[in-house]
């Protein structure tokens, strides 16, 4: 640094410091700002203090599409964390012709949320078909209503996005897997470990912080499910709007000539908290894997 | 070197937040005279023109009108966009935001009436009133603001549904295509019989609520807000009994399952796949149906739009809008009006069924004629004579949050698992409390 000017460093940055804060940070900040007004589409914009906050507390549509979006979560992100592993450790060996499979596995990850969110649409339908399938295996006497039930229309829509994010996770674990080294599974072998045995005893610990990771990735995804929802909900969220997530239900709040920029400002920041926190709590976990691993 | 990065810091932080609250608020780069007059001036330059839904249908006919207009007007450059209904609201919302909207807007008055009152556009009975004996009455009236003067729109087309009939699969049911349901309980009833004949294969109507709820309730004499429009009012007897019926339709199956949360552009394609027998639509429809469907347009007859007990029937009505943040409004003016004017409306009502909102237009012989026997012809008949007891029956009122709310109780409600009268209750309350907002 003998020689050198302080701002130097900075000067490099700063081209990206603006870009984020054009994009980021200035909409961020904005948001931040909002959250604390009477803000609507058109006017408004007065300070309020914490009257959006204190709003949000008696709001039964908030906590509805907070419990959708918890439920989301609970559901999705174990599915996400074990599910690719496994079709990663399928898909690890070295065979003829797996590079196609690979990529096979990958291809809903590129593929369109409106495309695949139509094309599960049209699968699930009351004459969708799944329903044909099982009235015609005699296991259901009648459709069972996945776009129309709210349950069920939520938990369609987290198979949608199970098996988008399959492709996506596989890839990251594949190069979670190569890191393993090979003797640590040979001497398993060796000291007598079956397929099993060494998954759980050997893979796992090594991909734990692999697994953390994208157990973080999947669940600020699931907090932030939307698109899912209105394509296979027509728009509704469901009858009566029941399977509305956070963001479906901030962008309702804060869209059109009606909307209340400010309480949607406030609902966002409230998911951003919670998301944060999500965040900041695995990342703790990761760090204690890892000083596990390094003792 | 520590005090130089705290000021670093400092600086920093307040950039963002300068950046974050530049962000707040309206455009303000109005080009309005203090007595909210458009400046006159050479016709000359280059402005926007936006549309809902137009492309790629009208792609001929709009293109023809620009061309016709640059023309005329050498110097002149108009850029067309075109806006897919859904999400148009957002957009528009979005620009008037920011100041960008374009410079001639095609909305209707449940889009355009909260703008008008936040005083976007350029008050057209000042600046256009020369013009406006042209028009329709009624349709220069569905954008004024209640309690505000002026007129924010030149009226361009008008529709007036009228009831599309699959005769086929109307005729299966024992029901004389030559005769389609004139009233809502009337179709609801043949609704029932279709679905027991058809066992599922297809059904009488879709119920595309977020359309077609206030509109029927309307004309079922449902009073939807009382008399100083401060309150909803919708949760009467009648509307109870409505709700009911539909109620009964879909547990009975005599609606899709799906059906209960789609709205009108899955109506139309469920009647174009032959799936429904009856599609109460605006006339303009049938151009898609033909497009998408020909065999199912082929077998389609029409009758007048379903009514109730006041024989009141609705109208949509679209306008042409001038945004005051607009950079040529004389331009955007003089444009719009050539649009919307007499001679170019027939034009437009000749190739598409819809109705001219210009006086002058619509006594033309074409909207009586329907010698040529076909559907469209006949459509256009009834609709045009739906115009003189027609009126535009959705409350500006009802915006898209209102909207979202009272069709989530009524859905919950036709599905059963909310009481119609309490599903009622409840979206008028949830109703009032967005509008005392």
């Amino acid at each position: 640094m003998t020689g050198r000017r302080w701002y130097v460093p900075w000067l490099f940055l700063t081209p990206a410091l603006a870009l984020a804060a054009l994009v980021m940070w200035g909409p961020l900040a904005n948001t931040a700002v909002l959250a604390f007004t009477d803000a609507r589409a058109l006017g408004g914009g007065r300070f309020n203090g914490v009257a959006n906050f204190a709003r949000i507390g008696t709001d039964a549509d908030f906590w509805q599409a907070l419990g959708n979006t918890v439920t989301y979560m609970l559901v999705v992100v174990p599915a996400l964390v074990l599910l690719p592993l496994l079709l990663a450790m399928l898909v690890y060996g070295k065979l003829p012709g797996i590079g196609a499979f690979r990529a096979l596995f990958y291809t809903p990850v590129v593929a369109s949320m409106v495309v695949v969110g139509l094309i599960f649409s049209w699968v699930l339908r009351s004459d969708g078909v799944v329903n044909a399938v099982l009235l015609r295996l005699k296991v259901v006497a009648e459709p069972l209503p996945f776009l129309t039930d709210s349950t069920l229309l939520l938990f369609s829509c987290m198979l949608v996005t199970i098996w988008k994010g399959l492709g996506y996770y596989m890839v990251i674990y594949l190069a979670a897997l190569a890191n393993v080294p090979g003797d640590v599974l040979e001497a398993a072998t060796v000291d007598g470990a079956g397929p099993v045995r060494r998954f759980w005893s050997v893979t796992v610990p090594l991909v734990r912080p692999t697994m953390v990771l994208v157990g973080t990735l999947s669940a600020i995804s699931a907090a932030k499910i939307f698109a899912e929802i209105y394509i296979m909900s027509d728009g509704s969220g469901g009858p009566g709007g029941e399977a509305k997530s956070m963001v479906f239900y901030i962008r309702e709040v804060g869209l059109g000539v009606d909307g209340e920029i400010g309480y949607a400002s406030a609902l966002s920041l409230v998911l951003l908290a919670g998301t944060l926190a999500f965040s900041a709590l695995s990342l703790k976990l990761r760090r204690r894997n890892e000083e596990g691993a390094h003792a | 070197m520590m005090r130089t990065r705290r000021w670093f810091v400092t600086a920093a932080v307040t950039a963002s937040l300068a950046l974050a609250t530049a962000g707040c608020g309206l455009g303000s780069d109005e080009t309005a005279t203090p007595d909210g007059k458009i400046p006159a001036g050479e016709l000359k330059g280059e402005i926007s023109f936006a549309t809902l839904a137009l492309k790629p249908t009208f792609d001929e006919y709009i293109n023809g009108l620009i061309k016709k207009f640059e023309a005329d007007h050498p110097g002149t450059k108009i850029n067309w966009i075109d806006l897919p209904f859904a999400g148009a609201q957002e957009k528009i919302t979005t620009d008037a935001q920011a100041g960008t909207l374009p410079d001639v807007v095609n909305l209707n008055p449940n889009f355009a009436q909260k703008l008008e009152k936040q005083g976007v556009f350029f008050d057209l009975e000042a600046n256009a009133g020369d013009v406006k004996p042209a028009y329709v009455p009624g349709a220069w009236d569905a954008f004024k603001v209640p309690g505000q003067p002026g007129g924010y729109a030149l009226p361009w087309y008008l529709t007036s549904e009228v009831t599309m009939v699959n005769k086929d699969l109307y005729a299966k049911a024992g029901f004389d295509p030559a005769k389609p349901p004139a009233t809502i309980d009337e179709a609801l009833d043949q609704a029932k019989k279709i679905a027991e004949v058809s066992k599922g294969a297809y059904y009488g109507v879709h119920p595309a609520l977020e359309n077609r709820f206030i509109t029927d309730l309307a004309k079922l004499g449902v009073p939807l807000l009382n008399a100083d429009q401060s309150a909803w009012t919708f949760n009467t007897d009648a509307a109870v009994q409505y709700v009911t019926k539909l109620r009964d339709l879909y547990q009975g199956k005599a609606i899709a399952a799906d059906w209960l949360t789609q709205n009108h552009s899955k109506a139309t394609e469920a009647y174009s796949a032959g799936q429904t027998a009856l599609f109460p639509s605006g006339p303009n429809f049938l151009k898609v149906v033909k497009q998408n469907a020909p065999a199912v347009a082929a077998n389609t007859v029409v009758g007048p739009q379903l009514s109730g007990p006041t024989g009141v029937t609705n109208m949509s009505v679209m306008g042409l809008l001038v945004p005051k943040a607009g950079k040529n409004p004389r331009l955007a003016l003089e444009f719009a009006k050539f649009v919307t004017n007499a001679e170019n409306q027939l034009a437009f009502a000749k190739i598409v069924t819809i109705l001219p909102s210009t006086t002058s237009s619509l006594s033309d012989p074409y909207f009586t004629d329907i010698s040529d026997g076909t559907p469209e012809s006949l459509a256009r008949k009834l609709s045009a004579a739906q115009l003189a007891k027609a009126q535009n029956l959705t409350p500006v009122q009802f915006d898209d949050r209102t909207k979202a709310a009272v069709i989530g109780k009524i859905q919950l409600a036709v599905k059963g698992d909310l009481d119609p009268k309490a599903a009622l209750d409840e979206a008028v309350a949830e109703a009032n409390k967005l509008l005392a907002k």
